[in-house]
């Protein structure tokens, strides 16, 4: 008897988008442990490197301090750190009010040349002392440049590869990231939880900064300027009933019918680093020079349009009938990447199953929140439930020293 | 022991379960998601239970009977998990089903089921060869090995790994065996997946005999190879018995 070929069922389909935004955000979390376990190997977790920062503007930790000590410092760094990242996130608001997008862009591409010129090449000097690997300063410099140009082109302008844009990304998210392990113990933990409140509050109630943004983007139908990592939209081969197994994410200003979807992608991709003058203010004090660590944290304050806006009912039916047959990829904001990196960096510092059950827990919160996503259509929040669950496995796995054999 | 065995004992652990990964699960974007899932589910049991004995623990007694109520009791709570994530299938199978009706495209076949349960049971077999292997490697890496008295013919590490893929394998296709009986209402393949775990834990107690592993690891493979074949034998007479059902439908 022959069978025909099997027709194919949604089991190959279902889930697709999810995997193509938790593929990037493993890749991430992957490299930012192998970069802390290769060169963070020797010393402990309380490294008490000097680094001094925005987030340690207030205090700087000390080993020898007391744990009440630690903690009163490090709830103060935090504090004044998310009263920077509303002050700018404002300063944003205000900018794109005015209109100043152009300006906003240009300052992307130079904070993503920042990043990947000055971050990228510490972090590759480090790698290079560690492997003792032979490379002259001129070959060294010139790769350097010329791998930070393609970046700020990716990031910047529209008609890069969508695969090139996603990898460089991804490579800024790690580099920022690692970054942020290097500042102290409680300082980050406190920071991870003020960052998730302060996300929590920006994006749901009704004065924050990031709803503001959303709906003066939507009212105007324009692009917002953030690094945002958007993944390939899924094709539906399912004909015209294709509608109920779309998701509308975010309708980035496809206003126009006519819109097809490359200059679709071309208008998320020109994002603009939502970063404001913080930078300037954080001076790195061995070198002198403008880091951009706060740079992407408001990215991801800016990206809970992570998720589609309230949809406008005729907007859909306009999209709907054209049938342009993709649904809205989903967008995760660099933010989040840098942020589920760093707590999985923090944990590399520890234990390798501390890492293991910190990346399952962030995982499971990610899936949960892009189906909440999927339920409410609503911008939405990604930290919350990511930390909670990640906490508490974290806590348990703390309680229990040491593994033993059943 | 250095990177490169550590390296080495992880693929031998893990290997096979990677293979199977890339060859069934990585096509299948739901089947991943099935895996991450049931890895975070037994992992928190896992976890859960260590919480638990971690009180009574180190024994004081030289015997073996507290190591048996140890391995007794993790077994049960293992497969009462089991009994809670076939209820959770059942209601997912549900939803996938309408969501199937909804979207026009043919319903779950039987190969689908299948599929998921061995996503779901190589989330148990890695999150065991995770819980109780790598996490042994990981803090040992440097220049020396370490070598265990009561079976000292081979690093612990590499003992350790073994027995880990051992347990993967019988805990990946239990799985299936478990899914298929509840679904058709056999007995036998019902209680396999707990009897097999049970006499599979009480296999590992002769390790603390001296020598013991010399007998204990082959017999835990030969439990092995018997999961294997069951699960085998039973996906066969399933898709015979399922291809003459659609045959006798047709003509």
């Amino acid at each position: 008897m022959e069978e025909n070929p099997r027709p194919r069922t949604i089991l190959e389909t279902c889930g697709e988008e999810i995997i193509r935004i938790v593929t990037p955000v493993s890749i991430c979390m992957l490299s930012v442990v192998i970069l802390v376990s290769i060169l963070n190997g020797g010393s402990s977790s309380s490294g008490d490197l000097p680094i001094s920062s925005m987030a340690t503007i207030a205090y700087t930790e000390n080993s020898s301090d007391s744990i009440w000590d630690k903690l009163k410092g490090a709830l103060l760094n935090s504090l004044v750190f998310v009263a920077v990242v509303t002050a700018v996130t404002f300063l944003l608001v205000l900018l794109f009010y005015l209109g100043c997008t152009k300006f906003l862009k240009y300052y992307m591409g130079f904070s993503a040349f920042l990043v990947l010129g000055f971050m990228g090449g510490e972090i590759s000097l480090l790698l290079i002392q560690s492997f003792s690997f032979p490379v002259d300063c001129i070959t060294f410099a010139i790769v350097l440049f010329n791998f930070t140009v393609v970046g700020v082109l990716a990031v910047f302008m529209s008609k890069m590869a969508l695969f090139v844009t996603q990898a460089y990304l991804v490579v800024i998210g790690v580099l920022v990231a690692y970054w942020f392990t290097l500042l102290p113990e409680w300082t980050t933990w406190v920071l991870l939880v003020a960052m998730a409140l302060y996300d929590l509050a920006a994006v749901l109630l009704p004065g924050g900064p990031l709803r503001l943004l959303v709906e003066l983007a939507m009212s105007r139908e324009e692009d917002i300027p953030a690094l945002v990592y958007e993944a390939r939209p899924v094709i539906n081969d399912s004909g015209p009933s294709g509608g109920a197994v779309q998701r509308r994410v975010w309708r980035e200003g496809r206003g126009r019918p006519v819109m097809n979807e490359n200059e679709g992608l071309s208008s998320n991709t020109r994002t603009v680093l939502a970063s404001g003058e913080n930078e300037r203010d954080y001076v790195n004090a061995e070198e002198g020079r403008v880091n951009e660590l706060a740079v992407p944290l408001i990215q991801h304050v800016n990206i809970r349009m992570n998720s589609t806006e309230d949809n406008v009912p005729s907007e859909d039916l306009v999209l709907e009938g054209i049938g342009l047959g993709s649904s809205g990829a989903i967008k995760l904001g660099l933010g989040d990447f840098i942020f589920y990196s760093v707590l999985v960096g923090r944990a590399a510092m520890y234990d390798y199953m501390t890492v293991y059950a910190c990346y399952l827990a962030i995982i499971a919160g990610l899936g949960i929140t892009l189906m909440l996503l999927a339920f409410y259509r609503k911008a939405l929040p990604a930290l919350p439930v990511s930390i909670l669950l990640e906490q508490y496995s974290e806590d348990h796995l703390f309680t229990e020293a040491s593994s033993d054999h059943k | 022991m250095t990177v490169a065995a550590g390296i080495g004992y992880a693929l031998l652990a893990l290997g096979p379960s990677l293979s199977l990964f890339t060859a069934v699960i990585s096509h299948k974007p739901f089947l991943i998601l099935t895996l991450l899932s049931s890895t975070l589910a037994w992992l928190m049991t896992l976890i859960a239970l260590s919480a638990v004995w971690r009180a009574f623990l180190p024994f004081k007694t030289a015997a073996w009977w507290p190591y048996a109520l140890l391995i007794l009791t993790s077994v049960a709570f293992q497969e009462a998990l089991r009994l809670f994530l076939w209820r959770l299938y059942k209601r997912m199978e549900e939803i996938l089903d309408a969501f199937a009706d909804r979207v026009s495209k043919p319903r779950l076949f039987i190969t689908d089921k299948m599929q998921i349960a061995l996503a779901g049971g190589m989330g148990h077999g890695v999150a065991h060869a995770i819980f109780f292997c790598i996490s042994l490697l990981t803090p040992a890496f440097g220049p020396a090995t370490y070598y265990v008295e009561k079976c000292s013919q081979i690093p612990f590490f590499l003992v350790s790994a073994i027995i880990a893929l051992a347990f993967a394998t019988i805990h990946t296709f239990s799985m299936v065996i478990a899914f298929n009986g509840y679904s058709e209402g056999k007995r036998v393949d019902q209680y396999f997946a707990p009897v097999v775990h049970l006499a599979a834990g009480m296999l590992t107690l002769m390790n603390l005999a001296s020598g013991g592993c010399m007998i204990g690891i082959p017999l835990l493979y030969g439990i092995t190879i018997l999961t294997l074949a069951h699960c085998g034998k039973m996906v066969w007479t399933t898709l015979t018995q399922n291809r003459s059902r659609v045959g006798n439908v047709l003509y």
